[in-house]
């Protein structure tokens, strides 16, 4: 998605090199998206419970908010002219227009600017929400069997509100420092609740010197999306870290090269546990970490961007170009000591690690958004578990060695006229790393879904969609004594308006959603009995939502 | 663009080469199995018994809410660990695996896990701390392939604590405790399991009687503690409300009382009831390819409902090609007749031989050493009583074996202290006599069985420390009572005579302190089944000193003719005995040993 927008609206402006690609850092506004909060309440490491991606899935519940907390893919914000940079400065920082706040007069509350420094503020923000029902009395209600679903109806609502310093000293040093709020549903209008879930999705400061970028926070980190999937299916990572990044020219065209270090130790009793103790002076209890044991992830990218340029020529459209990029992760967690609160006694827990390699390809012709990205990755050990998420299930020393999680995914876009196609897709071999006959942790999975739009004028147009997706679980079926096999497919008419302009990607958009889903009985038997959707082979969804993106730092 | 392709192609095959592609499937283990007769004759067959919570733990994943060491809780073990150790169980030299209940259970109630199965929610579902389906699949068909049988403990009389008597008319359980202690007796009742009451329990207010309490049922879903599945025995006509029982040799309370621990008795006269559980049990043998059942609580279920689901079941499993499904009941008491009763016409193939267990093995063996030790002749008594008391006919469609020849055969069981808890004498003498009576157990007519953990000396007293986890042993198969027991299995396996030929007591004593016949006990197995095979077991169940078949200066008399020269089959040095001139035979036996004679011209090599 990175390329879809960054490279190809950046490119389309002629801005050449534009590092857009510097992907994995800067770019992704989005990368909320996949990154849900861990469960307030997490389940044990021993316990027989969901898996590395329980976003979606019913059998894998999470918390309170369900899969309707996942978070939405933000996707790159439309092309603003006023935003454009200087060449070279994309995917770190440069000195906005737009909204920013050019030569800031004298102020009270900020330091006298040093000669040659200019600095401002800027806002942005992603969101959606919607209102839905299902015609039968109840709320519209997200249906994805898969952990990468179609984004219609299963998206909920979600935004982020981002602030944003600048600052440009000189023309080799330039800084930044972003922090993003997520707001998590439902909201006050809806529940009444005036307590809303927030949570810091970016909080990190950035400087530049000359080509060399270097960064330290909080951060979602993550390269491109599948739109319509809500999915980055090659790298996203989101840790407290730091990391450093550049781009350097050659006669292929340009490369860049990203490099990452992070941690996260979820608060769950698969990397954190406190006791209480017998407190040192007077009376009561003191608590004492007991299980402290971060993950720690390391990162390398390295992208190569062929495009027409001084000293090469690839193609014959100067807008066209490919993308190429080779990814990889380390993860490691240390051993640790965990005490079983029924029993009080304690237990080891080893150490793991894991790996994952990937690679991506795209091609982009630079104009309307017209794109197609291949995304390949293995990964395996603590690896394949989305960092966000704790592994449920071990070897019987607890571990996750052999642990694998094999992608192949696909998605592009084509525009042309009033019309326009965007598609996704993948297929996945998710394996835990029991040596279990029967588990809901070893499965194949894979969706697949297309929308064409029609726009009648530059703001009014129609999408439709279809889709479909399949998990098999390996688990048996009573009824045909094979894997459990679960499918879905959803048809939705997307009448909108978009005051932006015509595209794809165009936003903000105001819809009108209307989606039809049909269950077969091995979807149905993904839910408990007691679950209205295990009951029902058809729901529908009739709701009225808006999303939009504007600014962000993740859409240099 | 070269270097793009390079890189995409070696991008591509690289993830070809290390992902796994294979779609997910079913393990050929986990399958539908084809059903068939595994059985020949039952009496060949050495049964282990096992509590799959305390055998072998096999994956972590399902260890939900286990807490070790507390042996009222989960523990943890699972099929995917007794598939793990098979070749211990086959070393040990058993071939039938008796396997606790599978289905899902409550899952805890005050305090107490359903760890041994018996607190049945859904009979139509495995119990998760167990495994899946498939789980349960792969071990039976692991087990065959080694030529093990599994069978499967199965419970008909109750279900777990599934609803609540609602006797004070407030709408929740109570439990409530009143008496002064001076002026009035201070009494607990519980509405989860009040007394028996032969109108059903009472509901009652302070103006007095106030009718019949009305049965609730408990939502509780985060213990499963719900409605019971499948059919009827969701609904409370399934169940007869009665309370639990306080007289056991109260028929009416025996047949309709609550099993104590508000365990609740099904309505097994219902037409509709008796249906669901032949069809929720022979399910269960479809799906796996079991080989038997081992059924619970029998005593407490009326005849006609045994008279309905026993031939039910072997009609609807010989149609699908299962024959010699054995099925044998529980009742746990002393009285003899009344196990026998349940091998009538149209019942069981068999029970478990609870009277030999107190007559014999508690009386016997467990007390040598001991003044309160029983002579043998309560041993031959016991057996003498058997032609009367059994069926002597094999059950139509069963297992071809009449009753009185095909008694389960037990020391202990996870429902009494292990032998060695209550046996007599010091630690040497104690693990003695429990050989000596593996020695018996091994060589008598009938289906021996062995409850795991005896192999390794478990000792554990009344329930649950009887239940210890057999994984902290580290499956040794070096102790001495394991390689007993594995060299009774060889001989056993070895000689028909031990299995299949007739039993006939020809010595057996009174005595138990130094009389030279102290102790003594012989048999002879031959003919029958077994032909011209014989063997001749004598024991010594003295602790103290060798003891001979000779009573009176009368040597022991054998249907053998003179001069045959026996060999004892268990002894490293082989010695023999050679009958006399008068038929009879002098045998003398080290104390607390047992002699297993063959003649030499059918000794195995």
């Amino acid at each position: 998605m990175l390329i879809r927008w960054s490279v190809a609206r950046l490119l389309h402006r002629s801005l050449f090199f534009v590092a857009p690609l510097v992907a994995t850092s800067l770019v992704s506004f989005g990368a909320v998206a996949q990154a849900p909060p861990a469960p307030a309440s997490a389940p044990p490491p021993n316990a027989p419970v969901p898996t590395d991606d329980s976003r979606v899935t019913p059998l894998e519940p999470r918390g309170a908010q369900g899969s309707q907390v996942a978070p939405a893919a933000a996707k790159p914000p439309p092309v603003d002219d006023s935003r454009v940079r200087p060449v070279d400065s994309a995917g770190s920082q440069g000195a906005s227009t737009g909204n920013s706040i050019t030569s800031p007069a004298p102020s009270p509350y900020l330091p006298a600017p040093s000669s040659g420094h200019e600095g401002h503020f800027e806002f942005g923000s992603y969101g959606r929400v919607w209102a839905a029902t299902d015609l039968q009395g109840r709320l519209g209600r997200g249906s994805n069997i898969v952990a990468f679903g179609p984004r219609v109806v299963d998206e909920g609502s979600y935004a982020e509100l981002e602030l944003r310093r600048e600052d440009t000293w000189s023309e080799k040093t330039k800084g930044r420092v972003v922090a993003t709020l997520a707001l998590f549903p439902p909201f006050f209008h809806f529940n009444g609740n005036s307590m809303n879930a927030i949570g810091v999705r970016n909080l990190y400061a950035q400087g530049s010197y000359e080509k060399i970028n270097l960064w330290a926070g909080s951060r979602m980190y993550r390269g491109d999306d599948i739109y319509l999937l809500n999915w980055w299916p090659l790298d996203n990572q989101n840790t407290v870290g730091g990391g450093a990044f550049g781009s350097f020219d050659s006669k292929a065209g340009k490369t860049i090269l990203a490099v990452h270090m992070g941690q996260q130790r979820l608060d769950n009793p698969y990397q954190f546990q406190q006791v209480p103790v017998v407190a040192p002076f007077g009376f009561g209890t003191v608590n004492v970490t007991k299980l402290d044991r971060p993950r720690m992830v390391e990162t390398l990218k390295i992208t190569q961007l062929f495009k027409n340029g001084p000293q090469a020529r690839f193609f014959a459209d100067d807008d066209q170009g490919f993308k190429v990029s080779l990814y990889g992760e380390a993860h490691q967690i240390s051993s640790g000591v965990f005490q079983d609160p029924l029993t009080q006694r304690d237990r080891d827990l080893p150490s793991d690690t894991g790996f994952m390699i990937g690679s991506q390809l795209t091609y982009f012709t630079g104009k309307r958004d017209t794109h197609a990205h291949l995304f390949l990755r293995h990964a395996r050990g603590i690896a394949a578990y989305d960092p966000l998420e704790s592994p449920t299930t071990f070897t019987i020393d607890r571990s996750t060695a052999g642990a694998s999680d094999t992608r192949i995914a696909f998605s592009g876009n084509i525009e042309q006229g009033p019309f326009a196609v965007a598609w996704g897709g993948y297929v996945r071999f998710f394996r835990d790393a029991s040596t279990d006959t029967s588990t809901t942790q070893k499965y194949d999975e894979g969706a697949v879904v297309a929308r064409p739009s029609f726009f009648f004028n530059d703001h009014f147009g129609m999408s439709i969609e279809g889709s479909y997706q399949q998990r098999r679980l390996q688990v048996i079926d009573p009824n045909t004594d094979g894997p459990l096999t679960a499918q879905v497919g959803r048809f939705a008419v997307m009448p909108f308006f978009s005051p932006s302009g015509r595209g794809t990607f165009k936003r903000p958009q105001i819809r009108l959603l209307y989606a039809l889903t049909a269950r077969d009985s091995g979807a149905k038997r993904l839910y408990a009995a007691e679950d209205i959707v295990a009951q029902r082979g058809v729901d529908h969804y009739l709701g009225i939502g808006a999303e939009w993106w504007f600014n962000s730092s993740s859409y240099p | 663009m070269k270097k793009a392709t390079t890189v995409l192609a070696l991008s591509v095959a690289l993830s070809a080469f290390v992902n796994q592609t294979a779609c997910v499937s079913i393990p050929e283990e986990g399958a539908q199995p084809v059903l068939g007769t595994r059985v020949g004759d039952w009496r060949d067959e050495v049964i282990y018994q096992v509590l799959v919570d305390r055998f072998a733990n096999g994956t972590v994943n399902n260890d939900f809410q286990v807490r070790p060491g507390a042996l009222a809780r989960y523990q943890g073990g699972d099929w995917l660990g007794m598939v793990e150790h098979l070749d211990y169980i086959e070393s040990l030299g058993v071939t039938t695996l008796w396997i606790s209940p599978v289905v899902k259970n409550v899952e805890t109630d005050a305090d107490v896990d359903g760890y041994h199965g018996y607190w049945a929610q859904d009979l139509t579902k495995t119990n998760p701390h167990f495994g899946e389906l498939a789980d349960l699949r792969q071990l039976v068909a692991e087990a065959h392939k080694r030529k093990l049988k599994v069978v499967l403990d199965i419970v008909t009389n109750h279900m777990g604590q599934a609803f609540f008597y609602d006797m004070n008319l407030n709408g929740k359980a109570d439990i409530y405790i009143g008496g002064t202690g001076s002026t009035s007796k201070v009494e607990r009742v519980s509405e989860f399991d009040p007394d028996w009451d032969p109108r059903g329990v009472q509901a009652a207010t302070s103006l007095g009687n106030a009718g019949r309490a009305p049965l609730i049922f408990i939502q509780d879903p985060s213990i499963n503690r719900v409605p019971p599945q499948p059919g009827i025995l969701g609904r409370l006509e399934g169940y007869h409300g009665f309370g639990r029982i306080l007289n056991y040799d109260d028929d009416q309370q025996r047949l309709l009382g609550d099993f104590p621990g508000g365990l609740k008795d099904v309505n097994t006269e219902s037409p509709e009831v008796r249906e669901a559980m032949v069809d929720a049990y022979a399910r269960w043998v479809e799906l796996t390819d079991l080989d038997g059942f081992r059924i619970d609580t029998v005593k407490h279920v009326e005849y006609e409902f045994w008279e309905m689901f026993a031939p039910a079941v072997r009609k609807r499993l010989a149609a699908l090609g299962k024959k010699n499904f054995l099925m044998f009941g529980e009742a746990f008491d002393g009285n003899d007749k009344l196990l026998g009763s349940y091998t009538q016409k149209n019942r069981l193939d068999s029970v478990f031989y609870f009277s030999q267990h107190f007559q014999v093995y508690r009386d016997v063996y467990q007390y040598a050493n001991d003044a309160e030790q029983k002579g043998t002749k309560q041993i031959a008594d016991l057996w003498g009583e058997r032609p009367k008391n059994y069926a002597a006919e094999p059950q139509e469609n069963g297992v071809g074996i009449p009753p009185t020849k095909a008694l389960v055969n037990f020391i202990d069981n996870h429902d009494v202290a292990r032998f060695l808890f209550f046996a007599r004498g010091n630690e040497q003498e104690k693990k003695a006599s429990l050989r000596n009576a593996l020695s018996l157990l091994m060589t008598e007519e009938g289906i021996p069985c062995l409850y795991y953990g005896t192999e390794q000396d478990f000792a554990g007293g009344n329930d649950p420390a009887n239940r210890e986890v057999l994984w902290d042993t580290e499956f040794k198969t070096t102790g001495d009572t394991f390689l007993h027991f594995s060299k009774l299995a060889r001989i056993r396996k070895s000689y028909a005579a031990l299995r299949r030929g007739d039993q006939s007591v020809i010595f057996s004593t009174t005595s138990t302190k130094d009389e030279p016949d102290a102790g003594m006990f012989a048999f002879e197995r031959t003919g029958g089944d077994a032909g011209n095979a014989y063997a001749l077991v004598v024991a010594n169940s003295n602790g103290k000193k060798e003891g001979v078949t000779e009573a009176g200066g009368k040597a022991m008399a054998t249907s053998l003719t003179a001069g045959i020269v026996l060999v004892d089959v268990m002894d490293p040095q082989k010695p023999t005995f050679t009958v006399g001139a008068d038929k009879t035979i002098k045998v003398s036996v080290p104390p607390q040993s047992t002699r297993i004679l063959v003649p030499q011209e059918q000794v195995v090599p």
